[in-house]
């Protein structure tokens, strides 16, 4: 009883401040605290008892008990458990003292939560906008209950722009996105740059935020919300949908059937399997490779092909109900992933042996974009930046969902700290992947793919999950509510984290090997769309079905 | 007769060198794809790339427009200039015009007008290009300049048909500076053409193209022409220094010759730049430092007639 033990080192600690203890299960634990003492119990567990952090979220609760409620995540990833500090600030004035100081992995949720719910870290010590735009007004958060889910104040600056900080003395700016060939989505680092190195930066982003949580909390039903889910990445889908629909299971106390379990963990690793290979293939692109970069490509379709067999479609899989999944995997199926698989092994050992052999990669990439562990715990940095900095955490083996703890794989590190090291995890991880699904295939039996349930939900429960994405770990907290919704979802996708020790990783280090060191957390990429073609003279439409188009690009009949 | 032959041959390598380098272009890009196992473009595609950048309007999007009007026409009247003064399967059409001095010059004023139309744009990325490409020149326009000092104190002259000539293999029984040119110019073709790994000042996923970020429409059009017919240009003076065997044979031979080893040089350097990732800007100055180091040796090899 590991959580226990954790409870009672809390409670020996900081017993009057500790309120109330939830201890679902073995691997989950809720403390209910005083705000006071919240600063205190984050800076004991984060640096005493060396948790790592993992996300704050606020939520409005205003409609059921009058307060608003914070939360600060933590995962103690040895002992297999994830651990959730939560207070209760009154309703008139969300106010509570910022732990940014002593957690500084913490700087964004904060500021988060202050933009979208209105509770004030005191003392936060960079108190700037996030996530809503400059010219929306100070008194409107948007996830507060009493704001309507389609709201656009009238108040509304159109022209108003971010302030930066004076740029220091001997620098110019280099203004990197929000549009550059390598950011696949809008972002806007301000780098100040002396001569070809780069000495500091400002980040401004959350440019196309798309208000997903608070559709989510207001629009959408319990088993509508895992279709939402997979939109949000362009990449790990399925990893959210499944992050989601554990949460939910977790606060329910339901269980999928077993096979249902091994059904997501073979899409997860699949979904796992495409990411890698294409980001091994974009790393060389951002460094002029282009032939590996292709070749990684090549290599890396058939798995969309044979993801879009199983489920329908190459990435959106439509895969989590709450208590399942809705596709199977039928024998046909099973003996062609087999084969997929094969080749996959086949044609991915000699790319890496290029890869590993090729000097001039490994000029660009060795000793470049450095996060040692410091940065790694300091920015709650996860996945492959953490594994390649010799941090030891993978979410597949501490905190086992789905089918994880039924399978056998190791968890890759490496001790390099830079984007080489990244290369190398990532490279291997793909054999780790490939094994795991044949386990998967191999031990998965006959039976239901979906938990019949047949009451409502529990009201006001909360459940956690921590799914291991390509990237590294995805967290989501749940808050069931009425209506068949949940009253709270956040959503933390290991970039969030990842993004913030991207300062640290670029500082001092040339302007070229800024699009590499970014590049190395993995961005996300949006997939293409059916096309259209006019003929200008005629007029004549023609639309070109997926055959003729694939027909086109590859002579794939 | 002899005014008829010049004004008549240069139009031809103008000609020769403005239609075929497209087509080349095109080549390359189709070589590149099947080593990339994609199918590529057809190989007229660069042709209809430059037309339709041609039709597009001319936006000015630039601090000193007309500058950058300037430096879009200098860099490819530059190349052209070039190639009046080439030997391309016969004798150069200008060859009494000018000398090695001036062809350097011409040569160095390509990466010139590059530098004056980033300065020209003045957007961050493009000065930053330029400040890159500015290195590059002054560590990369010695070597080709030594490479044709050799072969002229080999040959005893200036003048382009006696330098162009292979004379850098004409001293002694084992001609030792032309050997190491030869080496040094194979080494560093790659950065004389820009492409990777020795892309930096345009590097496009660090610097969006970097001097010509700034630059859509016919400027455009007229930049990426004449980065082609650079590639062609630097082919021939390669094929005139270092390859000139076969060059003397009768009119339809040697011409067709000529272009074989150009044909040649642009296959090399099409699978160098696809099976090479690129340097940073730093790793490439010191690779150019350490050939340069070399070619000096050859230099001074060259003036005791070895």
């Amino acid at each position: 009883m590991i959580a226990r033990e954790r409870l009672n080192q809390l409670k020996d600690k900081f017993g009057s401040a500790i309120l109330r203890a939830d201890l679902p299960s073995d691997r989950q634990l809720f403390v209910w605290v005083q705000p006071e003492a919240v600063k205190e119990l984050c800076r004991h567990i984060f640096r005493d008892l060396d948790a790592r952090y993992v996300i704050s979220i606020g939520a409005d609760d205003r409609p059921f008990s009058g307060k608003f409620i914070v939360a600060h995540d933590f995962a103690f990833d040895t002992d297999h458990v994830l651990c959730s500090l939560l207070a209760q600030l009154p309703g008139d004035e969300p106010k509570i003292e910022s732990i940014s100081g002593v957690v500084p992995a913490a700087n964004w949720a904060e500021r988060e939560m202050r933009d979208l719910v209105g509770i004030e870290s005191v003392g936060h010590p960079y108190p700037k906008r996030l996530v809503l735009p400059d010219g929306w007004p100070e008194d409107v958060h948007p996830l507060r209950k009493d704001v309507p889910w389609n709201h656009v104040p009238p108040e509304f600056k159109e022209g108003a722009s971010f302030e930066f900080e004076k740029t220091p003395e001997g620098c110019t700016v280099v203004p990197f996105g929000p549009f550059h060939p390598t950011l696949d989505e809008p972002a806007h680092f301000r780098l100040y740059v002396e001569g070809e190195m780069v000495r500091g930066c400002e980040y401004r982003g959350f440019m196309a935020h798309r208000g997903i949580e608070k559709l989510a909390e207001s629009v959408m039903s319990y088993n509508d919300i895992p279709v939402l889910a997979e939109r949000i990445c362009g990449i790990c889908g399925c990893v959210h949908s499944v992050a989601y629909t554990q949460a939910v299971e977790a606060a329910a106390a339901l269980r999928p059937p077993p096979r249902a379990e091994y059904i997501r963990t073979i899409l997860l690793e699949m979904e796992r399997l495409h990411s890698h290979l294409l980001w091994v293939g974009l790393a060389c692109h951002i460094v002029g490779f282009d032939t590996l970069f292709m070749q990684a490509f090549r290599i890396r379709e058939p798995v969309m092909w044979m993801a879009e067999k199983i489920t329908g479609n190459r990435k959106t899989y439509g895969l989590c109900v709450v208590g399942g999944v809705r596709w199977d995997i039928t024998p046909e199926l099973k003996a062609e992933l087999n084969q997929t698989l094969n080749k996959l092994q086949a044609e991915w050992e000699p790319l890496v042996g290029a890869v590993s052999r090729d000097k001039n990669i490994q000029k660009r990439t060795r000793g470049v974009g450095v996060a040692d562990r410091n940065v790694v715990k300091n920015a709650g940095a996860v996945g492959p930046v953490a594994r390649a900095a010799g941090v030891d955490i993978d979410c597949r083996r501490d905190h086992p969902y789905a089918a994880y703890d039924r399978v056998d794989f190791r968890v890759i590190t490496a001790t390099g700290c830079d984007v080489w090291s990244r290369v190398v995890v990532r490279m291997k991880e793909v054999f780790e992947s490939i094994a795991i699904i044949r386990q998967c295939l191999e031990k998965m039996e006959p039976g239901p793919l979906q938990l019949e349930i047949k009451d409502e939900l529990p009201v006001g429960r909360i459940g956690l999950s921590s799914v291991e994405a390509p990237r590294g770990e995805s967290h989501h907290f749940v808050i069931t509510g009425e209506n068949n919704r949940p009253r709270r979802w956040r959503v933390r996708a290991p970039t969030y984290q990842n993004l913030q020790a991207v300062p640290a990783m670029i500082r001092d280090q040339q302007i070229a090997d800024m699009t590499i060191s970014l590049g190395s957390i993995d961005p996300c990429f949006s997939c293409t769309d059916r096309m259209e073609t006019i003929e200008l003279r005629s007029g004549e439409r023609k639309t070109w079905p997926q055959k003729e188009l694939l027909a086109l690009s590859q002579g794939k009949k | 007769m002899q005014v008829v032959w010049a004004i008549f041959g240069s139009a031809l390598n103008i000609a020769l060198v403005l239609s075929l380098a497209p087509l080349l272009h095109g080549v390359m890009r189709r070589i590149t794809a099947r080593i990339q196992s994609r199918q590529g473009p057809p190989l007229l595609q660069p042709y209809f790339d430059l037309l339709k950048l041609l039709g597009k309007e001319d936006i000015e999007s630039g601090e000193t427009p007309g500058m950058q009007r300037l430096a879009a026409w200098l860099s490819l009247a530059a190349v052209l200039a070039v190639a009046c003064l080439l030997p391309m399967g016969f004798g150069a059409p200008l060859n009494l015009a000018g000398d090695v001095i001036l062809l350097i010059y011409l040569l160095t004023l390509c990466g010139v007008s590059t530098l004056l139309a980033g300065m020209a744009a003045g957007s961050t990325y493009s000065l930053i290009g330029v400040s890159r490409e500015m290195m590059t020149m002054i560590t990369l326009e010695p070597l080709l300049a030594m490479a044709l000092v050799v072969g002229a104190l080999h040959a005893g002259s200036l003048r382009l048909d006696a330098v162009l000539n292979g004379s850098v293999y004409m001293g002694g029984s084992v001609p030792w500076s032309g050997l190491i040119m030869v080496t040094v110019m194979l080494l560093s073709l790659q950065a004389f053409v820009q492409r990777v790994p020795f892309d930096v000042a345009g590097a496009e996923t660090e610097l969006m193209e970097g001097p010509l970020m700034e630059y859509s429409g016919p400027k455009l059009a007229l930049f990426q022409l004449a980065n082609m017919a650079r590639l062609v240009i630097y082919c021939a003076v390669f094929a005139g220094l270092f390859l000139p065997w076969g060059s003397q044979m009768p009119f339809p031979l040697g011409w067709l010759l000529f272009w074989v080893k150009v044909f040649a040089l642009v296959l090399l350097v099409t699978l160098v730049a696809a099976t090479h990732a690129r340097y940073r800007i730093d790793q490439a100055l010191r690779y150019f430092a350490s050939l340069l180091g070399v070619s000096a040796v050859a230099l001074v090899l060259a003036t005791f007639g070895y």
